[in-house]
């Protein structure tokens, strides 16, 4: 199943075989969860939205138009489900889980410091208005284009632009005082 | 790469670190989906779906795109500017033609200044007045198509400054206020 590309397992769960998507949740849990932590500011709202997110992808598999593009479409859905979530939900203690291993080989030499610069930036993340923060992530972290941008959420790419360059300032003068 | 973009290209490196979310996830998903499941089969959910009644929401921009008048606007601590072409069009040649806009700023400190709003997708250094005309006075002319357009100055690349003149002014989705100009519509 790990190897199988997308659209097979799609298929494979619109046909009954109802296990296929665990494959699916798997193989995109990490990935679309990085987004979730990043927008919510805690696990446990992220590991919240993400199994709705799952769970209504599931329910509306059918009108995944371009399976091979799964990833892509459940990540218009979590888009729209961390939206829902964050302003709904209050913070809660901030406890992002890194994947040690792929963070072993950074080459900062202090983690102390490493850990006080993540704090930093997300303390600064969780202040920027929620709009301003979904486009910052969109854009530089998940990399995508403005095109794409608009297609995920529905707003126009000149406003867009707008909320990334707010966002940028925002948190260049957040982090002005760590970083010099 | 200035500092600025160096500080928004480690934030970004730093937020682009993995993130480990607990395994058990996935039985929870399963557990929640084969909870349902033997309910609603998915393709029943979609044709109920579609045959559901729904409220669309629409953009408001749409809406304020319908809404003109015949602004034009100059920037200036103590002077105004004038739009060309001096002739008005007729309304079936201003949906073509472009009209050319100065943007003033009376600024005598600053070492740089530069327009930001909709017409340029808010790239701070796509458009930048020069101080030709006198001592502390830029300028720049753009071309604006018929339209509304939101923008904002920036001084020095860190003073944004709305234009005290400016006919209409509206705060952004994050508060902060913006200069108008509309072009044409009416």
């Amino acid at each position: 199943m790990n190897g199988e590309r997308d659209g097979l397992l799609v298929r494979r769960v619109l046909g009954g075989d109802t296990d296929a998507y665990a494959g699916l949740v798997a193989r995109y849990r990490d990935r679309l969860g990085r987004y979730a932590v990043r927008m919510l500011g805690n696990e446990a709202d992220a590991e919240e939205a993400l199994q709705d997110t799952f769970v209504r992808g599931y329910r509306s598999l059918a009108r995944c138009t371009d399976p091979d593009r799964f990833g892509a479409w459940m990540f218009g859905i979590l888009v729209n489900r961390c939206r829902t979530h964050g302003a709904k939900r209050a913070r809660r203690e901030r406890l992002l889980v890194h994947d040690e291993g792929a963070m072993s080989g950074a080459s900062v030499a202090h983690s102390e410091d490493r850990d006080a610069w993540r704090e930093e930036i997300a303390r600064a993340l969780e202040r920027l208005a929620p709009d301003q923060r979904e486009a910052f992530l969109l854009k530089h972290v998940e990399e995508l284009s403005y095109d794409e941008m608009h297609d995920l959420t529905g707003v126009s790419v000149s406003a867009l632009k707008m909320r990334v360059l707010r966002a940028r300032e925002e948190l260049r003068r957040l982090l002005a005082e760590t970083y010099t | 790469m200035n500092e600025h973009d160096e500080l928004i290209a480690r934030v970004a490196e730093t937020l682009k670190e993995p993130v480990r979310i607990d395994p058990r996830l996935d039985a929870r998903v399963m557990a929640e989906i084969e909870a349902g499941r033997t309910a609603v089969p998915p393709t029943r959910r979609v044709l109920d779906w579609l045959t559901q009644a729904r409220t669309i929401r629409l953009s408001p921009l749409g809406g304020l795109a319908i809404a003109a008048g015949v602004i034009v606007l100059l920037w200036t601590g103590t002077q105004l500017r004038a739009p060309s072409p001096a002739a008005e069009p007729s309304l079936a040649a201003a949906a073509t033609l472009t009209t050319t806009v100065q943007f003033v700023l009376i600024a005598p400190d600053a070492q740089s200044v530069s327009v930001v709003g909709d017409f340029n997708d808010w790239d701070v250094s796509a458009t930048m007045l020069r101080e030709d005309q006198a001592p502390g006075v830029w300028a720049v002319t753009v071309p604006l198509s018929p339209g509304r357009y939101r923008y904002s100055f920036l001084v020095d690349g860190t003073t944004w400054l709305t234009d005290p003149l400016a006919a209409q002014a509206v705060a952004d989705e994050f508060g902060r206020p913006n200069s108008v100009v509309t072009i044409g519509e009416s």
